[in-house]
């Protein structure tokens, strides 16, 4: 008996071992396929950065290495914000040159993985046209027909091809009435300007740097025939300038609330004869 | 330990460690406590006690809580539909608003439990601190999920892609935290007062979530009469004498 038990006791913990190996299993699958330095580099740098395609948020990377040498691109590579901090002039340059922008930290940056990537800038950099040369986004003028195809996209009316969520999920943008559009990120109505045009969105929405876009969209990318579109509503977002839609928060606010009480009258005539007591109604009944 | 590594480790902890500790508490203390004490599995109501304000309280809650619990769980369960429901403005307000409606009959519920708790003698008698700890962490989740819902809209369509995929990051065993890590704190405070409820539940009165008298509904009314000691088996410690 005791023997079996023991034995029951080993194959538990068996599984349990199985269990967490699975788990370590995972989590070094993962990270072994962020230092991936093409992937990585697609996932974390595209948005803000060509090799050979010129500036976007970010400086062109092209030979790099003959800007800077190897041992500060690492150290910038593994801590931008700190480097900015100690008042390095050759960071602070590149921050005036960027608008302000200033460049975080990439989850789960190694001396290895910034290595690995300097290599791959440098091979990229000798190529004709490099694959991180830019988005083939189309010069042509935008039509209002753009214009509209990138508001049901933005609005969810047309799905994006790829499956990834909606624009007005998270983001609003000013002329939208009703409702309005989602809270959770930003205000996009001025979107447009703020990535400096056509060229910079395009970059920006075919790989999103944002923390919490990133692993959506990594999955499920927005397709590149759907960016134009998209770029063409920003566009005309950014144009019109619209106010404000104050008025959507408070009356979401008053259609709960106006819901609520509602609810609680109909509850009030729907259980009118319900039992209320018994003592109490025989006491003042006497 | 830089501030970017203190936050990464806070951030395991809460989406990574947390919900494996609740899940874990929650299945093998519910079943223990099915085994070795069935008889405690009881939502303990108190409706003989006072019956008046506690038809403004549970009535509201109840039917609040559930309307949001299902609004989640099909958020859960199928958020490529709840996507396409939502591709329709005027149906992503729909769903919205009605959650939203619950949220506040929930609040409702809430205010009049802790009114009905703390103003009436016979009730205060059988509240015991078990009771306090988990209305005050539900009051927790519910004000920080209608705050989410008010400021950090539209959420059914965000949970469906963010929420769900972390959801199910966490059931398969490969936790993926970096769709939770970035949400303001306050839909983060919601997630973490989730798990800290799913942890609590099976030392506490919610267990009674398990056991619904569904046959209720349809079963002939019955006149049950009690004739043992009222206060006596509302305290969690009490056993029945088997001698």
């Amino acid at each position: 008996m005791r023997h079996f038990k023991l034995e029951s006791l080993a194959s538990k913990l068996n599984w349990r071992f199985a269990g967490i190996s699975s788990v370590f299993a995972l989590f070094l699958c993962t990270s072994l396929l962020a230092q991936v330095p093409t992937e990585y580099y697609k996932q974390n740098c595209v948005s803000c950065h060509t090799i050979g395609g010129g500036r976007l948020t970010g400086p062109d990377l092209k030979d790099l290495s003959k800007r800077q040498d190897r041992e500060w691109l690492v150290n910038w590579l593994m801590d931008p914000e700190g480097i900015l901090k100690s008042g390095d002039p050759y960071a602070v340059k590149m921050q005036k040159e960027s608008r302000g922008a200033v460049m975080t930290r990439s989850p789960g940056m190694t001396k290895s993985l910034a290595i690995a990537l300097l290599d791959l800038i440098d091979e990229e950099s000798k190529l004709e046209k490099s694959q991180f040369a830019g988005s083939q986004i189309s010069d042509r003028p935008l039509l209002q027909e753009d214009i509209d195809e990138g508001l049901a996209l933005f609005m969810g009316s047309t799905k994006l091809k790829n499956g990834g969520p909606s624009c007005v999920s998270c983001h609003v943008v000013n002329s939208l009435d009703g409702l309005s559009g989602g809270r959770l990120g930003l205000n996009l109505t001025r979107a447009y300007a703020r990535l400096e045009g056509r060229k910079g969105l395009s970059a920006w929405l075919i790989s999103p740097p944002s923390k919490m876009m990133n692993p959506i969209y990594k999955k499920y990318p927005i397709d590149e025939e759907e960016i134009l579109p998209l770029v063409a509503f920003l566009k005309n977002e950014t144009e019109k300038d619209a106010p404000e839609n104050t008025s959507a928060m408070i009356n979401f606010l008053l259609f709960g609330i106006g819901g609520a009480v509602l609810l609680l009258v109909l509850f009030d005539l729907i259980w009118n004869k319900r039992f209320r007591a018994v003592r109490e109604p025989m006491v003042k009944g006497n | 330990m830089n501030e970017n590594t203190f936050f990464d480790y806070l951030n395991l902890f809460w989406f990574t460690i947390l919900p494996y500790v609740a899940l874990f508490t929650f299945f093998i203390a519910t079943i223990q406590r099915y085994r070795g004490e069935a008889f405690t599995y009881s939502s303990l109501s108190s409706q003989f006690l006072e019956n008046k304000v506690h038809f403004w309280a549970m009535v509201p809650f109840h039917y609040g809580i559930l309307t949001v619990l299902f609004g989640h769980l099909i958020g859960f369960l199928c958020p490529a539909e709840l996507l396409a429901w939502n591709s329709e403005p005027i149906r992503l307000y729909i769903f919205e608003v009605t959650g939203f409606i619950a949220a506040i009959f929930t609040l409702v519920g809430l205010f009049n439990i802790i009114i009905r708790r703390t103003s009436n003698a016979r009730i205060k008698m059988v509240t015991t601190t078990a009771d306090w700890v988990v209305i005050a962490i539900i009051v927790f989740q519910v004000i920080t999920g209608v705050y989410t819902a008010v400021f950090h809209s539209w959420g059914s369509s965000w949970f469906a892609s963010s929420m769900a995929p972390y959801l199910w990051s966490i059931v398969q065993f490969s936790p993926e935290i970096a769709y939770v890590t970035p949400l303001p704190i306050m839909v983060k405070l919601h997630i973490i007062s989730a798990f800290v409820i799913v942890t609590l539940f099976p030392f506490t009165r919610l267990v009674h979530v398990l056991v619904v008298p569904n046959p209720y509904l349809w079963r002939k009314p019955q006149v049950v009469r009690w004739y043992w000691n009222r206060k006596k088996i509302r305290t969690t410690s009490f056993k029945i004498d088997r001698k």
